[in-house]
């Protein structure tokens, strides 16, 4: 393998990763709701939108950086997550219905509302990242002068990427250290048992889905110096997570990380190696793929390795 | 009593009826597919605007042949399924006898066919692929030049100025992505350019690293894109993150010619060119004029796109003059014989190349210099000159 091919491939795995880490970080909220509720929340999309709004006009009204701006973007997100499912989504799980899915009927709703509300308030002109750092990197050369190869590390998804980890260890820690997250891990494996147990199920959902919604809302402001904005793109970041959910195995955090990375990687390779207009075609062959070879996702092979090991 | 009250409705009713008679004699109505909600309603409120601006400048004027013109605009999401109905609607329900409108050209295809099979004039204002005048329909015209033609300018610019030896072409992969594309290599074959690269992309994509680190390892002189405004911006930027140094940034009008561009890619979007159909300081009669309506109005520039679709409602202000009378057969004669000078440019609808009812016109080259848009080339039109070569990005700055 020549300079280049390898520059080539260097350059395309750290893309991957870096796109990956973020695409996990949309998937976790769906895959925590999904645990809990269930249900596929497919609003998903376009609560990140909701969140992006909020990041952007953050930082155009009172200058506030979009990554300081997770600190404000998220706790409002877990309160607007926590309202949906208190007033839309309770009510609806009580009614008696034909469909079973009712209650992810009413998220593609929800999903329809707030992207039409966004396109009253907002207009649906594209809004492009406001901060000056969206086109900054670093460069190898510019470290390692002789370099046979240059390869480049761009800021922002850099720095998106860190704290995605960062939130994301965040969570594992919320999740497996404290009482109300092992009350949620345990409504989601098993909710009677966990009502038998003393868990208010009810309650859980409650913080589920807004936990759900703010970690899609960091992921809103964390895309925000890399990407741009437009009331109508929840419908893709939907799928990612969709995508995403069903990889990693229905429910499962751990499955979340690791599909979203696969996921990223292998959007990256696949637009480098085969073509990116196969990017979409790929993404849905993994998905038919892991659900008939997997359908367990990620998750099972990783309790399969635990039980035989 | 009982009787009087029944009169008293019945009259009423009969104003009512008379007065909307009366008011429907003197006014024409036409009804506008456009993409008002989705992804490309940004691209549907320039024209709305611009259509509006043109209907209030005729009625100012006494109409068309004394008539008020009143606009009515219908929701397409710019989803071709639904611009058929639509359309459908227009002839069948609403008895229309020309058809104008809509955004993109999937769009336009489908609302193309509905009007040849039901024999009423079509006017396409800017769906741009090469197909929809190419199909031997009788009843479609087309007043933007196709695809293939957007690129002229920017054509002989290359030839004369540029000499490329190789050249890679990204393109989204829909309708006018790819046929931006082909129209490109038919240019680099003829100008004995190599294509090095070709490659499509999905819109609304995050992340063009991937593929743009293939075309830098491919060092190609020129790098030519096809893409909305969005992609455009993404693209620019990740080139200057990459630092690819190409001679020469082109992108092929669409998402390159619109101030937005330069909104979003900052100072990634330094001296790329683009082709385009028209800019605010060309020379056509009330070009100008228009362009600086619609800045005092909504705040900026309308593109390319604007200038189409008010110049369209001047289009069908004089075919409609002109026609012996209002049925779509004679307006077809009509429109045929079209020979006017619009603020978008000259309109004469010509059968050649292989192209029926198609609009054959100069098309221009802008370069992005000190953050605005100029025209650069054709020279008789520029407002400034060219800077070629350009610097790498290591030097900018």
């Amino acid at each position: 393998m020549d300079s280049v091919a390898l520059e080539v491939l260097l350059q395309t795995l750290i893309s991957g990763l870096l796109l990956g880490g973020l695409y996990a970080l949309i998937g976790i909220g769906m895959t925590l709701i999904m645990g809990v509720m269930k249900i596929i929340n497919l609003a998903h999309g376009e609560l990140m939108m909701v969140a992006m709004y909020m990041a952007y006009w953050l930082f155009v009204l009172f200058h506030i950086d979009p990554y300081v701006s997770v600190l404000i973007v998220a706790p409002l997100m877990f309160l607007f997550g926590m309202a949906i499912q208190k007033f839309l989504i309770n009510p609806v799980l009580k009614v008696e219905s034909i469909l079973p899915e009712n209650q992810v009927i009413l998220t593609v709703g929800i999903g329809m509302v707030l992207a039409n509300l966004a396109t009253i308030f907002f207009t649906s002109d594209y809004r492009s990242t406001p901060v000056d750092y969206a086109s900054d990197a670093w460069y190898l050369s510019d470290y390692w002068r002789g370099s046979p190869i240059e390869l480049s590390l761009s800021v922002p998804w850099t720095v998106s990427f860190v704290m995605a980890v960062i939130i994301t260890i965040a969570l594992w820690f919320f999740l497996s250290k404290t009482d109300t997250g092992k009350s949620i891990r345990a409504t989601a494996q098993d909710i009677d048992a966990a009502l038998l147990m003393g868990v208010n199920v009810e309650r859980m959902r409650l913080i589920t889905f807004g936990l759900g919604a703010a970690l899609v809302g960091a992921a809103g402001c964390l895309f925000i110096p890399i990407y741009y904005l437009y009331p109508a793109l929840g419908g893709r970041f939907t799928l990612i997570a969709f995508v995403i959910t069903i990889l990693g195995g229905l429910g499962s955090t751990v499955g979340a990380i690791i599909g979203g990375l696969l996921l990223g990687i292998f959007e990256s390779l696949t637009a480098t190696y085969i073509g990116m207009g196969w990017a979409p075609v790929g993404r849905f062959a993994i998905f038919i793929l892991a659900l008939i070879f997997l359908p367990g996702g990620v998750a099972s092979l990783l309790r399969r390795r635990r039980l035989g090991g | 009593m009982r009787q009087r009250w029944v009169v008293g409705v019945l009259a009423f009713f009969m104003v009512f009826v008379f007065a909307g008679f009366s008011l429907a004699a003197d006014t024409v109505k036409f009804t506008i597919p456009l993409p008002l909600t989705g992804s490309k309603a940004k691209f549907g409120e320039i024209e709305k605007r611009s259509y509006e601006i043109a209907m209030e400048e005729i009625n100012a004027k006494g109409g068309i042949k004394g008539k008020k013109v009143i606009l009515e605009f219908e929701d397409s999401q710019g989803k071709p399924e639904i611009s058929r109905a639509i359309a459908e609607k227009i002839i069948d329900v609403l008895k229309q006898p020309v058809i104008f409108g809509e955004y993109s050209s999937s769009c336009s295809k489908a609302i193309a066919a509905v009007a040849e099979e039901r024999k009423v004039p079509y006017l396409v204002v800017t769906g741009a692929a090469d197909n929809i005048t190419q199909q031997n329909y009788k009843y479609v015209f087309r007043m933007n030049p196709s695809v293939s033609y957007y690129t002229s300018g920017l054509r002989s610019f290359l030839k004369e100025v540029v000499k490329p030896k190789t050249i890679a072409i990204l393109y989204e992969s829909s309708d006018f992505g790819t046929k931006g594309a082909e129209g490109m290599v038919k240019d680099a074959k003829k100008l004995g350019i190599k294509v090095v690269l070709k490659e499509k992309y999905e819109s609304g994509a995050v992340d063009f690293k991937p593929i743009l680190s293939k075309v830098k390892s491919k060092r190609p002189d020129v790098i030519y894109m096809v893409s909305y405004v969005m992609d455009a911006a993404l693209l620019m930027r990740q080139i200057k993150e990459l630092r690819i140094d190409a001679k020469l940034f082109a992108g092929g009008a669409a998402g390159f010619a619109i101030p937005e561009f330069i909104e979003n890619a900052k100072d990634a979007s330094e001296y790329v060119v683009t082709a385009t159909l028209w800019s605010p300081q060309v020379s056509y009669p009330g070009a100008k004029e228009f362009a600086e309506k619609y800045k005092s109005r909504y705040g900026k520039y309308p593109s390319y796109h604007g200038a189409e679709a008010y110049s369209a409602l001047y289009v069908i202000k004089d075919v409609l003059e002109r026609a012996k009378s209002w049925t779509p057969e004679d307006i077809r004669v009509a429109m045929k014989k079209t020979n006017i000078v619009t603020a978008f440019g000259p309109i004469k609808f010509e059968d050649r190349e292989g192209y029926q009812n198609q609009n054959f016109m100069d098309t221009l080259v802008l370069q992005v210099i000190n953050g605005k848009h100029e025209t650069i080339w054709p020279v008789k039109y520029a407002t400034k000159h060219y800077v070629y070569p350009i610097p790498r990005w290591r030097d900018r700055r």
